[in-house]
């Protein structure tokens, strides 16, 4: 299981769990060093994916991990489910697609606010993805 | 945790000092749209200068609420929204296009007579 | 290195440099330092050549070359010149051994290809890396130098700013840009932008991307954009482009800019009857 390769995880099961994993992805944010802009940008990611588990998956998990490289440091985030999975992938990147009829940011969004995003997904199976964003 | 709503003459007037989460928002909409009822306000400024993360959800229920104040005759202006939730709402693709905005209180109710006068 | 090739190398020195040094007339290797005198490439050659035999001598020490090779980056010297260098030196060596033995068998003349090659390849790897290192260095220099041109906000009056964009705007870049906008419009409580791009040389589908997002962002704080400085040629391009930039007001020149924003923040320019003065003046002089 690839969350057992992260520092720490928060599982994902009420409403308030969502504000619980932004906030700590914000400290982690900020003890990386990252400036207030990509600090909410960071924050913001993770309660996207967060949302995206409670809606869809009713449980799951939102791990964090360090980055560091010779030259940079970066935060790493997991979200991590066991719900329905997304059966079409590139549709979901799309720009303005949403199921829940909601401003629904979606994916794209996700993505745009990030430097590296992964997803990996299997109909009935769950969804995973990873989101990265370093240090300049 | 509800959020303090103030009155001021035909004006509702409210300063958001706390992290938003999902059921507070909703209660939020809620209450607003009550206080609307209840005083016959015509103007709501509403205040973000201490809310440092809105997520795509959030910016809905701000922009519903702007919406519903509407229909009930009210208008609304969300002022001192912060430059990182301005850019991070941007990145989402999020504009709030038919959302009032202002730099701050005083501009907040200057905007709202504009807006009621026109 | 092979050691029996080490002896030959520096036993025979003066002559593989006279055969290098004709080689490298042959090649034309020249042909790039038109503006170098004879002279000083001769000389500069000599010492290139010394280099590398002083490398041999102390196997692999790389300190002579590392000197070398950051004077030759500060004055300028392309690094082909190196390269190509270190390939006539190659060439001239092998040739030179193989001149010298009798006979020589596929399997020896692998081993003094592979011998030579291990004596030049990491010189020239050496090299390559000095100089990118060098490029990658300035690189990020410029890179960092272009961003502190990235204008500040700056206050005309109450209430009206001004930001002249200058320069390429990359998608990095316009990350800042748009941070350094915000800011400053909370900082100066400023009721109107005038984005000026006068000093934007090309606006294309992304350039103008950048600029209505900055724009939008500017809107939700509170506070609206002109954008100043369009070119007739700029004009001419978004409209080809199809950019839709129908919610954004904007003006040719700054000073048109400037006076919308007085107006929508509720002012105007007064002339303070200076042909008043000039009446009065006249009149006076007619009384004398």
């Amino acid at each position: 299981m690839m969350s057992k390769h992260f520092q720490s995880c928060i599982p994902i099961q009420k409403e308030w769990d969502i504000v619980a994993a932004r906030q700590q992805g914000r400290d982690i944010a900020k003890k990386i060093g990252f400036g207030s802009v990509d600090q909410a940008r960071i924050a913001t990611a993770i309660s996207e994916l967060a949302r995206n588990i409670y809606l869809y998956a009713n449980k799951g998990q939102i791990c964090f991990d360090y980055l560091e490289d010779m030259e940079h440091k970066g935060i790493k985030i997991l979200a991590l489910d066991e719900g329905p999975g997304i059966s079409d992938i590139s549709k979901v990147m799309e720009d303005g697609y949403t199921t829940s009829g909601g401003l629904g940011a979606g994916l794209p969004g996700i993505k745009r606010l990030m430097d590296h995003f992964d997803i990996d997904s299997e109909e009935g199976k769950g969804t995973e993805v990873i989101i990265e964003k370093w240090l300049r | 945790m509800r959020i303090p709503i103030l009155k001021l003459h035909n004006y509702l007037l409210i300063s958001i000092q706390t992290e938003l989460d999902d059921k507070t928002a909703i209660q939020f909409q809620e209450d607003l749209l009550n206080k609307i009822h209840e005083t016959w306000a015509t103007g709501v400024v509403i205040d973000l200068t201490s809310v440092e993360i809105v997520d795509s959800y959030i910016a809905k229920i701000l922009g519903d609420v702007v919406s519903m104040s509407d229909l009930m005759g009210a208008k609304v202006v969300l002022t001192g929204i912060q430059p990182a939730v301005a850019m991070t709402l941007i990145d989402l693709g999020i504009h709030l296009k038919d959302v009032p905005t202002a730099l701050d209180l005083e501009q907040g109710l200057i905007k709202l007579r504009q807006e009621l006068e026109e | 290195m092979d050691k029996l090739l080490r002896e030959i190398v520096l036993e025979n020195s003066d002559q593989i440099v006279k055969k290098w040094l004709e080689e490298i007339e042959r090649k034309q290797v020249r042909a790039y330092s038109a503006s170098i005198s004879e002279e000083l490439f001769e000389s500069t050659n000599r010492e290139f050549v010394n280099v590398i035999f002083s490398s041999v001598e102390k196997e692999g020490m790389l300190e002579d070359l590392h000197n070398f090779s950051e004077r030759l980056i500060q004055l300028g010297w392309p690094l082909s010149y190196l390269t190509e260098g270190m390939q006539a030196f190659r060439r001239v060596t092998v040739n030179f051994i193989l001149e010298r033995s009798e006979e020589v068998d596929s399997k020896q003349f692998a081993e003094i290809l592979e011998s030579v090659d291990q004596w030049i390849d990491p010189i020239v790897n050496f090299l390559v890396t000095e100089y990118s290192g060098n490029w990658e260095n300035t690189l990020s220099i410029q890179r960092m130098a272009l961003q502190e041109l990235s204008a500040p906000l700056i206050p005309v009056m109450e209430g009206i700013t001004v930001m002249p964009l200058v320069g390429t705007i990359d998608t990095e870049r316009a990350k800042l840009i748009m941070e350094n906008l915000l800011d400053g419009v909370i900082k100066h409580n400023a009721e109107v932008v005038l984005i000026d791009i006068t000093g934007v040389p090309v606006v294309d589908t992304m350039v103008a991307h950048h600029i209505i997002q900055a724009a939008e962002a500017v809107r939700l704080i509170g506070a609206s954009c002109i954008l100043v400085g369009i070119r007739p040629e700029i004009a001419q391009t978004i409209v080809n482009l199809g950019i839709d930039l129908s919610n954004f007001p904007t003006k040719s020149s700054l000073q048109k800019g400037f006076r919308s924003a007085l107006e929508i923040t509720g002012r105007r320019v007064v002339d303070v009857g200076k042909e008043d003065d000039i009446e009065d003046i006249l009149d006076s002089l007619g009384k004398e």
